[in-house]
């Protein structure tokens, strides 16, 4: 009864995983991300890679590479592996002579970078790089060397490593941008005093803004006024200094390294702007001599460069605060999960940490509680509530034998269940690497971004070069200063990181509040087929229908039938009761519905013997002193019985496409059951909105065609395809798409595998302990067909952000860099200063996140 | 046109065709052309 642990990804450190995702340090814009990706790309074993800015993980999919290989190629594109640290305590070290062969056993475990002992505290502290790092093989390799943990190693809490990373890096960018911030204000102030003759005060929109200012600053600080323009100069520089070495200094090195690699992204923009307005300041201020034996004011620029420096920075911390907020789904479904369990050792309830359950544990769930982990329910009865794994809000009936998996919510009653899955292999967990390697993953419509970006920052500074020259040789005096203001300012406005963010975070997002809604898309490739998508293809049978048959009819002999409906209901119930007795010794799927049916009514079944079944049509038995036969109307005529009475209603049942089942007591007829698959409830509505979503909607299956042409029917398809096999569905889709359509099956995941695999958009419906999840793009975590509904408008809303977040950012660069060069000037008069520019660049990074944030908040028609 | 107009206008054509060479066109590290990024 015990399912076997699904083939999403095996254990770790076998040799056969294959897909890996881990952090990646120093990754500052999506051009690094795309060096990093093409990097690990070229090394061999590597056999597919994708790098994730707004993440800022790489996911790979390893061949016979090992991490050693994958942490070179991400060292030898400039970056690092981002590394996490566990401490743990080790038994009897403090007295142990081995210290130094267990630091060095340790280190070699995948995924270890270093490990410290300190025998004081008889703890060794493990630096590990997160996805490489499997916490079985560290406890192998200390109980190798004959040591004993003291406590057993749980890998870093992903919700709390998550959180402490975005806090560091929110904490250093604030301090940061403290420092630049307040240089650029009193820069700004004592830069008033500099600026009593500079030309540029009249054209520079900022300038023209702080004008008023000036006199009243005068008014208020005389003294400032009154000091040495020259020693007020170097005093500026000596602020400016360490904020362009400390707090801008990722920028630089960011630079640096791009320029290295022939890569050049917005760190090369920010580097090269800000350098220059520095460069041009200093000289001003230790040579003014160059400037003024020209005839040119020796005016400096350093507020300018605090400001751009603070500016971005401030974009940036809102952009990681937004970042942070991103992956919230996530981290909603990590904390699903309980942390402790009460499992019975020795007959006795203790209270363990959830990660401690091991395989085949009791454990007690009491109502109100959160099931740990995955398991098989041994005594009691309940509803469990599954909604965060389905989506579906009406609580789940279980009793002994059902499946109940981690985190789902216990209602009503207590029950103990024996633990079957556990640690990384429950449902849960498996959710969460889904969406983590989604989130991780890039959408085709990044292509064209990412190649846009790739070209982008060559071709802008370019641009601002051209702008130089073209102020220089044709613009009014002094001409240096406005070149290089319009130089500058080209540079700094324009934003690749936009481009770069539009979109990796609405597809996190959007993947992110799909699995909220029990809708798990595998990455930006399926969102964005399933926004563009023609024709849905159903499969019948568990798709639309149940999927198991059931009693829908029960017809009484005619003249058996009184008018009282509780004589009815009490022959109904007889006839059951002897038709159950019977089917309960048959395996047919048609005798597990009577049976069903019999025990849902409350019926006690009775004991049978001398039982015998003709396969496919029927089986006859001894119910106490009566023989009783069940099956078709040909298998009762063998039987001797005159199935007369019963002609027109078997007649009117397989006109409604239901099975007739006759029964018969001691030869005689007393009964007639109508079986079918029942359809969904849900399933009319699903088809009539996926038809308004402009859909078309066609059934297949491999029932017989009047079946089809009933369940069709009634759910409102009038496209049907009957009798089909596997290999006929496949050849189906193939030939929609052959005529241009764009086509998405859905399907239960087994029967229909290759249909799912054939279209494309494969999604698969089930529930969340059956990992159905392989064979399809996306996968519907509930039975509910109006999930698929869901897929469709989550799609089309994620795309629509990513359409609204390029058009934005390309937009953004198209308007602003023409402005920044100066076109506005012969008409207008104006120019922009590179201070309002990277007020407006920092702006569209934000916006582009902001935008892309909305999607939390998106509802789909149906709240499943 | 004066000679250091002369002189900015070509370092600056010079510096383009640069620019646009060594980021654009300078043929990368050998294998690196086939390692497209796959998304």
């Amino acid at each position: 009864m015990t399912a076997a642990p699904p083939a999403v990804d095996s254990a770790p450190g076998s040799g056969t995983r294959r897909r890996v995702t881990f952090p990646v340090a120093g990754m500052f814009c999506a051009a690094c991300a795309a060096r990093i990706q093409r990097q690990l790309a070229l090394t061999p074993g590597v056999r597919d890679a994708a790098v994730n800015f707004a993440t800022t993980k790489a996911t790979v999919e390893l061949g016979d590479a090992r991490f050693e290989d994958v942490a070179a190629a991400v060292r030898e594109a400039g970056y690092d592996v981002g590394t996490d640290v566990l401490t743990v305590a080790v038994a009897g070290l403090r007295f142990a002579s081995g210290v130094a062969r267990l630091e060095a056993a340790i280190a070699a475990v995948p995924g270890v970078t270093e490990a410290v002992a300190n025998q004081a505290a008889e703890t060794v502290r493990v630096t590990y790089v997160p996805g490489f790092f499997d916490a079985r093989d560290l406890e192998a390799a200390v109980a190798a060397e004959g040591f004993t943990l003291a406590a057993p190693v749980a890998e870093g809490d992903p919700v709390e490593r998550e959180r402490r990373v975005r806090e560091q890096e929110v904490r250093e960018l604030s301090w940061k941008l403290a420092l630049a911030a307040a240089v650029a204000i009193v820069s700004m102030v004592a830069s008033m005093p500099l600026m009593g003759g500079a030309a540029i005060r009249h054209t520079d929109l900022l300038a023209r803004l702080v004008m008023p200012l000036d006199a009243s600053l005068r008014q208020a600080l005389p003294w400032l006024y009154a000091l040495d323009p020259q020693a007020l100069k170097v005093g500026l520089f000596v602020l400016t200094l360490p904020v362009v070495l400390w707090a801008g200094r990722v920028f630089y090195r960011g630079a640096w390294r791009g320029f290295q690699h022939r890569s050049a992204d917005m760190n090369t923009l920010i580097a090269v702007g800000t350098a220059s307005a520095m460069l041009y300041s200093v000289a001003a201020t230790f040579v003014p001599g160059l400037f003024t034996g020209a005839g040119l004011p020796a005016d400096v620029y350093y507020e300018a460069v605090s400001s751009i420096i603070a500016l971005i920075l401030l974009g940036r911390l809102m952009e990681a605060r937004a970042k942070g907020r991103t992956s919230e789904a996530m981290r909603r479904l990590l904390g699903l999960a309980p942390k402790t369990a009460r499992v019975f050792r020795d007959g006795v309830e203790v209270v363990v940490p959830a990660a401690e359950v091991a395989v085949g544990d009791l454990f007690l769930v009491r109502p109100g509680e959160k099931i740990p982990v995955d398991g098989i329910v041994r005594t009691g009865r309940t509803a469990v509530n599954e909604s965060m794994l389905t989506g579906e809000a009406m609580p789940v009936e279980k009793g002994e034998g059902d499946e109940v998996v981690g985190a789902a919510l216990n209602t009503t009653g207590a029950i103990m269940v024996e633990a079957t899955r556990v640690g990384r292999d429950t449902a849960l967990a498996q959710i969460i690497r889904l969406v983590e390697e989604a989130q991780g993953s890039r959408a085709p419509v990044q292509r064209l971004a990412d190649r846009i970006a790739g070209i982008f920052v060559p071709v802008v500074i370019a641009v601002a070069i051209a702008a130089f020259v073209v102020w220089f040789d044709t613009g009014p005096q002094p001409a240096l200063l406005y070149a290089t203001v319009v130089f500058v300012s080209v540079l700094i406005i324009s934003c690749p990181c936009a481009m770069g963010l539009a979109t990796p975070t609405a597809i996190m997002v959007g993947t992110g509040r799909g699995a909220e809604r029990g809708v798990l898309a595998k990455g930006g490739v399926a969102l964005e087929a399933t926004a563009s998508l023609d024709v849905m293809v159903l499969d019948k049978t568990g798709t639309i229908t149940e999927g198991r048959p059931a009693v829908t009819d029960i017809v009484l002999v005619p003249v058996a039938a009184g008018d009282d409906g509780q004589d009815a209901a009490a022959e109904e119930a007889a006839v059951l009761r002897v038709a159950a007795a019977v089917e309960r010794l048959s395996e047919h799927p048609i005798g597990a519905a009577i049976v069903r049916e019999a025990a849902e009514r409350g019926i006690e079944i009775p004991e049978a013997q001398d039982f015998g079944a003709r396969e496919g049509r029927g089986a006859t038995a001894a119910v106490g002193a009566h023989h009783v036969a069940v099956g078709s109307a040909a298998f009762l005529i063998d039987q001797g019985v005159d199935v007369g009475p019963f002609t027109d209603a078997i007649d009117t049942l397989a006109a409604r496409a239901r099975t007739p089942v006759l029964v018969a007591v001691d030869g005689m007829p007393v009964g007639l059951l109508g079986l079918a698959d029942p359809i969904k409830p849900t399933a009319i509505a699903a088809v009539r909105t996926l038809k308004l979503l402009g859909l078309k909607v066609v059934m297949v299956t491999g029932d017989v065609r009047k079946v089809a042409i009933a369940v069709a029917g009634e759910v409102g398809i009038d496209e049907v395809e009957s009798g089909m096999l596997p290999a006929a569905k496949v050849a189906f889709v193939k030939r929609l798409q052959a005529a241009g359509r764009r086509v998405a099956m859905v399907g239960d995941g087994i029967n229909d595998a290759p249909a799912l695999a054939a279209a494309d958009v494969g999604l698969a419906i089930g529930t969340g302990t059956d990992v159905a999840l392989d064979a399809a793009d996306i996968a519907l975590m509930s039975g509910d067909l109006r999930a698929a509904v869901t897929a469709v408008e989550l799609a089309r809303a994620t795309m629509r952000t990513i359409r609204q977040n390029l058009f934005w950012a390309f937009g953004y660069n198209v308007v602003g860099i023409p402005i920044a060069a100066g076109v506005l000037f012969p008409v207008a008069g104006v120019l922009l200063s590179p201070v309002l520019a990277s007020a407006a660049m920092a702006f569209s990074s934000v916006a582009v996140v902001s935008n892309s944030l909305r999607l939390r908040r998106f509802t789909p028609s149906f709240a499943t | 046109m004066t000679t250091s107009k002369l002189l900015v206008t070509l370092v600056g054509a010079a510096a383009i065709v640069w620019v646009l060479w060594y980021f654009l066109a300078a043929p990368r590290r050998p294998g690196a052309e086939r390692a497209r990024p796959r998304t």
